[in-house]
């Protein structure tokens, strides 16, 4: 079931488009991570999403609403982590949190505030005043802020920028809690890596929708498959028995690696260490090549601004 | 649930208001400083100027109508006409607390969230605009109220002290109960608006105090007009003037909700 479907979603800011024509589907239980250097759109896309602004055209359908219809009863499901925390710094956890809580009818407001300071560690922090908390603090208390009210929806907008490693490390490991509780969750970041640990399937966006898949999917629409076999020494005889391979479409080494693309990775495998092995070569180690879902993206946005010039 | 988000909205706002040590100065002392510079006017024009003042053309004109709204003050020696006659403006000069109080409140209140960014968070709740600037408007001017009625009582205990305490029935009036209870109340929730309205276009605070201290003016207008005879604030007048004060306070709240669009909030308000 599609808890995001957006139909041709565009925004312009006078003559300057933010987002064009964004079509895409984010299925139920979904963490979608969004991806784009600055000005790409990714924050004009979370606030039409939230309907905070309205699209110039297309429209957006979140958890059964339209964004730009149903503004009121899309407010009551869904949360949203906005790039800064903005808290009240004057009151304390407790009462930032009692305060955003009280918009909401349905909830029973003290046990929904206990939940979450708890389950974001600041419990014993609860009546401390939030301009004494650290950046990580601040940053899970504003999570906390955004889940209090069990949103069917959840969009993080960069929700680890400026946090040093330790407090980004903490943010994530909330939100790979939150995606093994089935939430749906729309995360924009810079941080690839993040996306890569956090996300189910990725987008990246360029102003207009540049990919969207698995990043397993991704690497594979611009790396062909590779296999590594780590040998103690490489000698000529391994070389040589390993390019007459049938299976062997291409080979180089690099130190004492073998790199190779098979016809059938899989399949292919064992013969090729049985050939290694009977050559006189000494296997350590046979792995696949993972190329860094980084190059997968500058990839994409070369491509893009390419096309653009 | 309009009421609990109002209500929420409402003590959100002074828990912020009261722990901060700037806009809790300027709801307790511009009050304060408002009373004591016009007692102090009232005192030097009294001691220095005396009945002399009003021979003049202005003067006897405002005199003139004070007699006609109040003729027991035809009996009185021309310095205690004059007394009677300034004591009178104090409480249209009053009205310059709810309106710098609530000015202030608005401003910094709007502002300091858009420049925390905890505004854009509070626009993707389920509140809406009007229950956010009502909450806001009562949290700004109800301090503002009370703070008006309590300097009134300096103001008149203060009267007692320098021995004018036999005027009292001529300046604690019907007119003066309607100005402190329906009047400064209305104007309160007005300049809020107007504060709200300011701060919608404004980037930083003062700013939008520039914009909405216009409403300073007419308050001042309205002492104008009547110590020079234009208009005598009678009971009456001062009601119809209240109740359209308080028609303009229902427009005010619909333009600022107009004003205070999401969407510019969001994008601009950086």
């Amino acid at each position: 079931m599609a808890v995001i479907e957006t139909f041709g979603l565009s925004r312009h800011f006078g003559k300057t488009a933010a987002v064009e024509d964004l079509t895409l589907t984010i299925e139920a239980g979904e963490v979608l991570g969004f991806l784009g250097p600055n000005g790409a759109g990714k924050t004009t896309t979370i606030r039409m999403l939230a309907g905070m602004i309205a699209p110039t055209k297309g429209y957006a359908i979140v958890a059964g609403h339209r964004t730009d219809r149903d503004v009121e009863q899309l407010h009551e499901i869904i949360g949203i982590l906005t790039q800064t925390p903005g808290l009240y710094d004057r009151l304390s956890a407790r009462r930032n949190l009692e305060y955003f809580a009280s918009f909401y009818p349905s909830i029973e407001l003290q046990f929904q505030v206990e939940k979450y300071l708890k389950l974001m560690g600041l419990w014993e922090r609860r009546d401390s005043r939030v301009g004494t908390f650290s950046k990580g603090m601040k940053q899970r208390l504003a999570l906390a802020r955004a889940l209090v009210h069990e949103p069917k929806v959840l969009f993080l907008d960069e929700p680890t920028a400026g946090l040093d490693p330790e407090a980004a490390g903490e943010v994530r490991h909330l939100i790979r809690t939150l995606r093994e509780e089935g939430r749906n969750i729309f995360l924009s970041t810079h941080n690839l890596n993040e996306a890569e640990v956090v996300c189910s399937r990725i987008a990246v966006i360029h102003t207009r929708l540049l990919a969207l898949d698995t990043p397993e999917q991704l690497r594979r629409r611009f790396f062909r498959r590779q296999i590594v076999v780590q040998l103690e020494a490489l000698d000529a005889r391994v070389m040589e028995v390993v390019k007459k391979l049938s299976f062997v479409q291409e080979v180089r080494w690099e130190g004492s690696q073998l790199i190779l693309e098979l016809s059938d990775s899989e399949r292919n495998r064992p013969e090729l260490v049985k050939a290694i092995v009977e050559a006189g070569g000494r296997v350590i180690g046979v792995s696949e090549k993972q190329y860094p879902l980084e190059d997968v993206y500058l990839r994409l946005i070369r491509e893009e601004k390419g096309n653009e010039s | 649930m309009s009421r609990r988000r109002i209500r929420s909205i409402l003590l959100k706002e002074w828990a912020l208001l009261f722990t901060d040590v700037n806009s809790a100065l300027i709801v307790t002392l511009v009050p304060l400083l408002v009373v004591g510079q016009g007692i102090v006017y009232i005192w030097l024009a009294s001691k220095f100027a005396g009945g002399s003042m009003l021979t003049t053309q202005v003067f006897q004109i405002a005199l003139q109508k004070l007699v006609v709204a109040i003729p027991g003050v035809a009996q009185l020696p021309a310095n205690e006409q004059l007394l009677v006659l300034l004591l009178n403006q104090f409480n249209f000069f009053l009205l310059l607390i709810p309106t710098m109080t609530a000015i202030s409140v608005a401003t910094f209140s709007i502002v300091e969230e858009k420049l925390s960014g905890s505004l854009e968070a509070l626009l993707a709740t389920p509140v809406k605009t009007w229950e956010l600037l009502l909450g806001k408007a009562l949290a700004g001017a109800i301090p503002a109220l009370v703070m008006t009625w309590i300097s009134a009582g300096v103001f008149l205990l203060v009267a007692l002290g320098l021995g004018w305490g036999d005027l009292s029935r001529f300046v604690v009036t019907a007119g003066w109960f309607l100005t402190l209870f329906l009047l400064t109340p209305a104007v309160a929730i007005l300049s809020f608006m107007l504060g709200v309205a300011g701060s919608s276009r404004a980037k930083e605070p003062r700013g939008a105090q520039n914009t909405a201290l216009i409403i300073v003016l007419p308050v001042l207008a309205l002492i104008g007009i009547q110590i020079t005879g234009i208009v005598w604030f009678t009971p009456l007048l001062i009601l119809l003037l209240a109740l359209a004060i308080g028609i303009a306070d229902f427009i005010s709240l619909r333009t600022a909700v107009r004003l205070f669009r999401r969407e510019s909030i969001v994008v601009q308000w950086r």
